[in-house]
């Protein structure tokens, strides 16, 4: 059961581990067992009494959506998966508040490798603060002490619940899907790397093992994630430069770095931050230089049916995720050219991991990650 | 003393109804922490039979440093989700498909 995976993480008590189990459980549960009977439940009770009305099948996911929010039973399977993301985090936050002192203390000896640079006048955008994405309690930037490093640790550790272990010990499964396509597609010995919306560190980290002679930097605009992220960094022995910045207004020198990424980043922003978020990767990276960052969902306006499409915007209405449907209409092709990335070269692809970090999970949902990618022009 | 840290434990955002009216969907909730204590309990009680099979009696700390291995994480697990399909049997019903 040793659930600390390193020695910045909590040892949870004998009760707080296992109640944090039971929410591994139920959330398996309810992906192994209720969630697979949705689709045959729409197809045998919901789709024909649609048909019995209007004569024809649901066009479009809002019409899906109207009729399955009437239904208990689909509202129950909704409800029981919203519940359990709140679960995670009040399970793991009890370890997190009993702990916390002798944490923050911790940080201190952890220290030497990297930087951290915090600037506490930096404002913390609207959609951040707005509401708090995907149900963590107080958001990545709250500060509930002095030198607080709490929402960061509570993100550290409840990722494995969230995904069933499938992340890996650090948490890096998914930037070793990029690391993978950037060493397969793009013949590079990057110097100088930078992770934007990096938080705790777990997607940049691999960057350091991945190319040892590379500097690499992280930024976000929340401080208990960075706080954590360099104490974390020390522990599992990388270097990382950490600071605090928005990504939409960097202050790093033009032309300067030859790879620029994030994960699981773009979608947790806005309609007006991405133009400004993707104007800055171009000015800061050098002629040549390559962006890449994973997200969740494929960029591409396939024609999809409507169940599917209802379906996969689950998390956008239910686990506050609000801008991640909409970042899906969005003219990305068009924000890259525009901002002075190669037309040839963008694309909207998708990027590996390998299950050897993992417990065998062979799903895609975390094996095969759409990525996109432009060089910006030589 | 210091003053005592308290992390906030809800978090911001809309107000969703699922079922009939809220009270509803707390009641749901409840009912699924309720489980969780159960599954806690059965799991703390489970940790303290180990221990009073191996060493005859115990010591109190040793429940927190009790590390079940792979094959009772297993056995656990399959307890838990036993435990589950009873306490949610109403909702898997409510969604076969005939
Ligand atoms: C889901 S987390 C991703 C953390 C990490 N990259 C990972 O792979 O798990 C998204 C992060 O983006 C940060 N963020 C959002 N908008 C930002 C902005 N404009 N500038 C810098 N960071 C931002 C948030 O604070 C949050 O830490």
């Amino acid at each position: 059961m040793n659930k600390q995976k390193h020695s910045m993480q909590p040892i949870p008590s004998h009760d707080e581990a296992v109640r944090q189990d039971f929410v591994t459980d139920f959330r398996a549960f309810l992906t192994d067992e209720l969630y697979p009977k949705i689709t045959p439940y729409y197809k045998s009770r919901i789709e024909p009494e649609f048909i019995k009305e209007h004569g024809r099948t649901p066009e479009d996911k809002m019409e899906v959506q109207n009729v399955m929010v009437q239904d208990s039973a689909y509202q129950s399977w909704s409800f029981l998966q919203r519940i359990s993301q709140q679960m995670m985090f009040t399970s793991v936050i009890d370890t997190v508040e009993r702990t916390l002192e002798d944490l923050i203390k911790k940080t201190k000896e952890y220290s030497t490798l990297g930087s951290l640079e915090l600037d506490p006048a930096i404002q913390i955008p609207r959609y951040l603060t707005a509401y708090d994405i995907h149900q963590q309690p107080g958001g990545y930037h709250m500060e509930n002490t002095k030198n607080d490093i709490s929402a960061g640790v509570v993100y550290d550790i409840s990722l494995p619940i969230y995904s069933n272990d499938a992340m890996g010990d650090e948490n890096d499964l998914l930037a070793q899907a990029t690391i993978n396509f950037i060493k397969n597609n793009i013949n590079t010995m990057p110097k100088k790397i930078l992770d934007m919306g990096c938080y705790i560190g777990n997607s940049t980290l691999p960057y350091v093992r991945a190319f040892p002679e590379s500097e690499v930097h992280g930024i976000d605009v929340a401080a208990p994630g960075l706080r954590y992220a360099h104490a974390r960094a020390n522990a599992l022995n990388a270097s990382v430069h950490f600071s605090q910045q928005n990504a939409e207004s960097m202050s790093f020198e033009s032309n300067t770095f030859d790879i620029v990424t994030s994960c699981l980043f773009l979608h947790e922003t806005s309609h007006a931050a991405i133009p400004k978020i993707i104007n800055e990767c171009a000015r800061i990276l050098k002629p040549g230089g390559w962006m890449i960052h994973l997200d969740v969902y494929p960029f591409q306006r396939s024609v999809v049916e409507p169940l599917y499409d209802f379906l996969k915007d689950w998390e956008v209405t239910n686990n506050n995720e609000d801008f991640s449907g909409a970042l899906r209409e969005m003219d990305l092709q068009g924000i890259f050219e525009e901002a002075g990335f190669s037309k040839e070269t963008i694309e909207f692809t998708s990027a590996e991991a390998s299950s050897e970090t993992n417990k065998g999970y062979t799903g895609d949902f975390y094996l095969k990650l759409p990525v996109y990618v432009a060089q910006k022009m030589a | 003393m210091a003053k005592k840290i308290i992390l906030p434990r809800v978090a911001k955002g809309k107000n969703l109804v699922y079922l009939d009216d809220n009270s509803v969907d707390n009641i749901l909730a409840m009912v699924m922490t309720l489980t969780q204590e159960i599954s806690v309990l059965t799991d703390r009680l489970n940790t303290i039979e180990h221990l009073i099979a191996k060493n005859g009696q115990i010591d109190l700390d040793d429940i927190d440093n009790f590390e079940p291995d792979y094959q009772l994480q297993e056995k656990r697990s399959e307890r838990r989700k036993s435990l589950l399909k009873r306490v949610l049997l109403p909702i898997e019903k409510a969604l076969d498909s005939k």
